[in-house]
């Protein structure tokens, strides 16, 4: 029986190192010194092992002030983005309404809606109203994506009866009270996963920050990142180092969530 | 009012699974509060700007002053302009890759982890997932490391196999495609994986079983039981990787930045191009539309067919 498995186990294996080798590699090129990244043949331990991109990267560059300015502007756009989507697939998941359907359909082609199609239009809209600041415009736009209504409303069909609900309307409570103290806490689990999801699409979204953000002082991470990453001598060693500790938070986040999240993202997925 | 009009509409009142509960709740303005929120954010940034976008495409503007009505000149010089000819190729080659390389491969793996008994599956569905969770600076940083032309990994890898390396994996304009690709597949297959997996999981094992009591061998039951099964899965993740796909940006802009002779030039790159580097923001903007019209038509086109989005 054991025997047999060999193959599957090999594969997978290989598999695992072909998907994770390459962030491996990233880890340790950031604790080498420049000249040794790209020394043949490849180590994995560097040797001898430095902190000095990390001292280079802290002392030349603004890394925390873009580092900041990523965190806040996820979380804040994944808290509210959360909050509309659960909003949203509640409405569609617990109630007959006229146009529901109509809604609903027009809600879920929003998805095949190209993000360079309102690119333009979008830069131009909010910088021309003043509504351009990045605070506002990294944030605003992205708070009400169809696939987190979708996913949300599928989870509520399947795991919210009506008679809970039912019950406490009988208790006289009103319908955004239900919302806040029946529905919301049972939604925890795709609350998270959704919340994981979000905060990975805002954290580590580049083209529309590189649109947007003009002033330097105002970069996200991936904005600052590239800034090292295109300049004329390509400084892979501070690039190295800031990229894997740019990704020590998304990689914290779904290390604690996985299990939600990649159960989450199929919610809805699975029954069309 | 509400009463009579669903009424009109008997496909909604007697949909199975409607409760007394949702019929008595017909007449309340609680669900549009509810969705509000929504449609406000959605009109306002998206509904709005695909509408500018068309206005704006009909036009001359370079991002000052009052644009320039041209009418459809814009789409003229787009169906001669050979740049845009090859972005368009050029995604229409990603989007291949993604649907029919990337997806089948997902499901493989998929399968691969769907096995009985398998230990740690959770760990191995983790490990392919995690290039989803990477920013595309560290991907673009990485790859820019593995197929460098001198001292790259995959040159280093084919040194140590074969004894040659060299291969100028970026500077060459088919093989940069090849690069380009293979950068796909290392980020999203782990991700399609997980849906694959998930709707295997819930495939009957009724089904298998009586699948192995009929006679079937391992590829009548793939074909014959799997799939069906896999039906809404496959279609969900084939228009979502059509769309990802058929916008692909940053892969290109920050490996090769279009090149080498702009041939992993890609429709957004061409937009982004176009709009913030040379100014024309209704040129760009009508490259937009035709990248709308194609990928929403298409996408619409194949949920109708296989049924997906529509509300239970």
């Amino acid at each position: 029986m054991m025997r047999t498995r060999v193959p599957l186990y090999g594969v997978l294996v290989l598999l695992a190192v072909a998907f994770l080798a390459p962030l491996l590699w990233a880890l340790s090129g950031s604790f080498k010194p420049r000249g040794d990244i790209f020394a043949y043949p490849p180590r994995l331990i560097p040797d001898p092992f430095t902190l000095d991109n990390y001292q280079r990267l802290f002392s030349g560059q603004p890394f925390w002030r873009w580092f900041l300015m990523s965190t806040v502007v996820a979380l804040t756009a994944t808290v509210v983005s959360v909050f509309v989507c659960a909003l949203a697939g509640y409405g569609f998941a617990k109630f007959r309404f006229t146009g529901r359907r109509l809604l609903f359909g027009v809600m879920f082609s929003s998805l095949s809606i190209p993000f360079a199609v309102i690119l333009v239009p979008l830069f131009v809209m909010l910088v021309k109203t003043g509504l351009g600041s990045p605070w506002f415009a990294l944030i605003v736009p992205w708070v009400a994506p169809a696939f987190g209504i979708f996913m949300m409303q599928q989870y509520i069909v399947q795991s919210i009866p009506d008679s809970v609900l039912e019950a406490a309307r009988i208790d006289g409570a009103g319908e955004f009270g239900i919302f806040r103290t029946i529905v919301l806490p049972l939604l925890r689990p795709a609350l998270g996963a959704l919340a994981v999801w979000q905060f990975l699409q805002s954290y580590n979204s580049f083209l529309w920050p590189l649109v947007l953000v003009s002033d330097s002082s105002q970069y996200t991470l991936p904005l600052g990142l590239q800034t090292l990453f295109v300049s004329e001598q390509r400084q892979y060693d501070l690039v190295l180092a800031g990229a894997v500790l740019a990704v020590v938070p998304a990689v914290a986040l779904f290390v604690l969530l996985r299990k939600q999240l990649l159960e989450g993202l199929s919610t809805g997925a699975v029954k069309g | 009012m509400t009463t009579a009009l669903a009424g009109q509409n008997p496909s909604t009142r007697d949909r199975a699974g409607e409760t007394d509960t949702a019929r008595r709740r017909k007449q309340s303005w609680a669900p549009y509060l509810f969705i509000s929120p929504f449609y406000l954010l959605y009109v306002l940034f998206m509904l709005v700007p695909v509408v500018v976008s068309l206005w704006l495409s009909l036009t001359e503007w370079v991002g000052l002053g009052t644009p320039h009505w041209v009418g459809l000149r814009n789409y003229r010089l787009l169906a001669t302009d050979i740049s845009f000819h090859r972005a368009l190729g050029n995604t229409a080659v990603f989007v291949l890759v993604a649907v029919c390389v990337v997806v089948p491969l997902a499901l493989l793996i998929a399968q691969a982890l769907n096995t009985r008994g398998l230990r740690v599956r959770d760990l191995w569905r983790t490990a392919y997932f995690v290039p989803v969770v990477v920013s595309p600076i560290l991907v673009a940083l990485i790859f820019g490391l593995v197929f460098d032309r001198q001292f790259g990994l995959a040159n280093s890898v084919l040194r140590a196999l074969f004894g040659t390396g060299g291969v100028d994996w970026l500077g060459d304009p088919s093989l940069a495609k090849v690069s380009i690709a293979l950068v796909m597949l290392w980020r999203w297959t782990g991700y399609l994986t997980v849906f694959f997996l998930a709707g295997l999981q819930n495939v009957p094992r009724e089904l298998y079983e009586s699948a192995s009591l009929d006679g079937a061998g391992r590829l009548r039951t793939f074909t014959n039981v799997t799939l069906p099964a896999l039906k809404p899965v496959t279609a969900f993740v084939v228009v979502t990787s059509f769309i990802g796909a058929a916008q692909i940006f940053e892969e290109p802009y920050l490996l090769t930045g279009g090149g080498p002779a702009e041939s992993t030039l890609s429709v957004t790159m061409f937009i982004y191009r176009a709009a913030f580097q040379r100014q024309q923001f209704g040129y760009a903007a009508a490259a937009a539309v035709v990248l709308f019209v194609v990928v929403f038509g298409l996408s619409q086109l194949v949920n109708r067919l296989l049924g997906i989005g529509r509300a239970s």
